[in-house]
This record gives structure tokens, sequence and C-alpha cells, in this order.
């Protein structure tokens, strides 16, 4: 028995030691004083605003430093309403969804081409900012068979880097496909808020970038007064992507149509 | 009472895969697991040592702030300086390295017509536009004034 409680002892011993030693080795730049239970971040978007610029998306592969190619962490869509066909019956046409190169533009020119559709038959048309909707109950949390991605205390869904096996079953999980398998580390990748810049009391560079405001950015444990945040409260009516999944997101969009998943 | 050598046995056997479990769980998980729940605490601390890329508008206000209050009196006033002017880490730390020189693609980007855009927004048809340099009649920082 004495034996045994000595062994518990060094084992409680050497896990400190190893605690320590990883605590020197890990020791980087990481911001200090940053408590992640003391704020919970909520991101909004204004569809009325967006204007289909593509900065936000951009920005977002130059902050985090995403492979070229057909991976995004915020990306842009652009809904076509088309006019229904007369005699129908239907109120509207079936909604034409594009995204080419996730709304970034090649050498700085418009991102979005003008709709192939002609303008007459268009009912109307507009711009939808999408990524990770911060959901208080993550789907791909769940799937993770390694435990690699997770909630933080201040809302913000992660993927541990040195954890992650890229198996990929969060990219199939996520209802918002908001998740991808990057290339070149074979992890799985997604919006972290700008986990690095948050942190620092920066704004997430897609809210930074966004020239028409479309994206508002807030901590709901310390709103100060004439906070966008709560400015964008009072202004609109809000809703989440998908609500019948019951993830509740913590995304919140306002103006969005019908059609937008 | 003295416990038969058969129960005996099982219990050391229990004890012994119980203990080696105990052992292999201490060893194996990260130390800084459980701090905020299922995850390795770690990790947050990891994800958050990225350095920032975008300095954001804050620090060109320590030096521009004569041109960031022009901007704020106009229409442009929610546009982020780097959003035309480029990535300025560099130039926020060090004046000499200078940001990229913003063109007159960055105007087409934004107020090119497009269908989809909202109709707040001032749209023109490039090739329909006068002009071959939008900066001859527009001042960007404040549009709605001439040069």
């Amino acid at each position: 028995m004495g034996g045994a409680i000595a062994g518990l002892f060094m084992i409680s011993a050497a896990r400190a030691a190893k605690a320590a030693v990883q605590t020197v080795l890990v020791s980087t730049s990481a911001p200090k004083g940053y408590d992640p239970t003391q704020h919970k971040w909520l991101m909004c978007v204004d569809d009325n605003k967006c204007i289909g610029c593509g900065l936000c998306a951009e920005a977002c592969k130059k902050e985090n430093g995403v492979p070229e190619g057909p991976y995004f962490r915020t990306w842009i869509e652009r809904y076509i309403i088309p006019k229904p066909k007369p005699g129908s019956g239907q109120t509207r046409g079936e909604a034409i969804v594009d995204s080419p190169n996730g709304g970034i533009p090649n050498g700085g020119v418009s991102a979005f081409p003008e709709p192939t559709l002609p303008k007459d038959q268009i009912e109307h048309a507009f711009f939808v900012p999408k990524l990770c909707n911060l959901c208080e109950n993550p789907p791909c949390v769940q799937v993770c068979p390694v435990g690699a991605t997770f909630r933080a205390p201040d809302g913000a869904v992660l993927v541990d880097p040195k954890y992650c096996i890229g198996c990929a079953f969060c990219v199939q999980a996520c209802p918002y496909g908001a998740r991808f398998l990057n290339p070149v580390t074979k992890t799985a990748e997604k919006c972290t808020l700008c986990y690095h810049r948050i942190t620092r009391n920066l704004k997430p560079a897609c809210v930074e970038i966004c020239p028409a405001e479309a994206r508002i950015f807030g901590d709901l444990n310390n709103l100060h007064t004439d906070d966008p945040i709560q400015k964008f409260y009072e202004k609109n009516r809000v809703q989440v992507l998908k609500p019948h999944l019951g993830t509740e997101p913590r995304v919140l969009y306002a103006g969005l149509d019908k059609e937008v998943r | 009472m003295k416990l038969p050598p058969q129960i005996l046995r099982l219990v050391l056997v229990a004890m012994a895969i119980v203990g080696s479990y105990l052992i292999a769980r201490a060893v194996l998980t990260p130390p800084t697991f459980g701090e905020y729940g299922w995850y390795r605490g770690a990790a947050l601390n990891l994800i958050a040592s990225r350095e920032p890329v975008f300095a954001g508008k804050q620090a060109c206000d320590e030096c521009h702030s004569d041109i960031l209050h022009n901007l704020a009196k106009d229409a442009h006033k929610t546009l982020s300086c780097e959003g035309c002017h480029g990535v300025s880490r560099e130039h926020s730390n060090n004046p000499d390295i200078l940001p990229v020189k913003a063109t007159g693609s960055h105007c087409i980007r934004c107020h090119e017509a497009n269908l989809a855009r909202p109709v707040w927004l001032k749209q023109i048809i490039v090739k329909d536009h006068y002009g071959p340099k939008c900066t001859e009649c527009h001042l960007p920082h404040q549009p709605t004034k001439s040069p």
C-alpha cells in the first residue's frame, strides 16, 4: 500500500516537472493577461451593407496564411433570385448561388462579374458573407475523435493544430461548410475569429478591413457605451443560419433572404 | 478471515489493471488538459501566439491623424486604411518601409456596377464613365470633393 502511495506521489511529481518543462519549451509570444473566461465574443453581419468587394476574404487569407486555392475561412456568396416562369404559379425562381474564388477578385478588379442571366429576368440579387457560425452546440466538436477541436470559454470554436489528425470528420459535420483541410499542414482549419488579434485587443482582419461596416464584432461581457454591437441589436431584427439544426450560432445576420442557408 | 487464494489473485490482477490505467493516463494526458474543458488549455495560447498581419486603423491614427480626420468627414469614413493601401504593419513599425501604393483598381473593386450590390452604394459602369484616372476628379480620402 505504501509503495502505491509513493508511486502516485512520484507520478504527480513527474507530471509537475513535465508541465514546467512544457511551459518553458512552448513559451511563445502569446499575449499575456488574456483570460478567455472573461470574454464572450459575438459576430454580427448586416447583410444590407455587404457590397461584395471580397476584401474580407482576401484579408482573411493574408492574416491567417491560408494557402492559395479553394480554401477559405470566410468568403462571400452571391445569390441571384430569378423571376418565376410565367404561369408557373411560383412567387420566385430557383436561387442561383455562386462564389467565384470565394469572392476574391483576380488582379484587384470587381470581385463578382455581372450575372450571366439577363437583367430583366432577375428578381433580385445580393451578397452574403459567410464564416464559421460559432455554434453554442457545435457539431464539429462532437464528432472530433481526438478532442482536437473545442469551444473555448470565450465562444470561439478552435482547432488544436498539434492534436488534429486530419481525419476531416469535422469538415463533413459542419452544416455551414466553414471548415477545410489545410493542404500544407494536413490539419483541419477554420475561422478562429482571428484569435491572435482579438487577444491583443485588435479586431478580426475581416472586420477591420470591411469598407461598408457590414461585419460588426464585439464582446458581450465588456460592452461599452455606444458599442456597435448594441447599436446593431437596437436597429435590426436578427436571425441565424439553419436555426432548425439547433446549433445555436453566435453569428447573427440582419437582412437575410429566406433562400440563404 | 483469510481470503481464498483465487480471490486474492483476482483482486491483485484487478488492481494491476486499474493501476496501469491510472499510470498511463497520468503520463499520456497533456498537462493543461481540463484547464477550461475537455481539451488542451495550452492550445489557446498556441493559436493566439500567431503574429498579427494587419496593423489596424488605430496604428495609422498615431501618425496620420490629419488624414483620418478628413476621412471621417466624408463618405469614405467607414473604410479601413489597409483596404486600399495594403498590409502596413511593417510601415507602422518602421516608417521608412512604404506601404503598397493604392491604385485605381481599388476604386473599381467596390464601385463597378453590379446588380447584386445594394442601391445605396454609388456605382459606375467603368467603360462608360469619364476619364482614365479616378483621382483626376475624385479625392480618395474625401470622395465628394475634387482636387
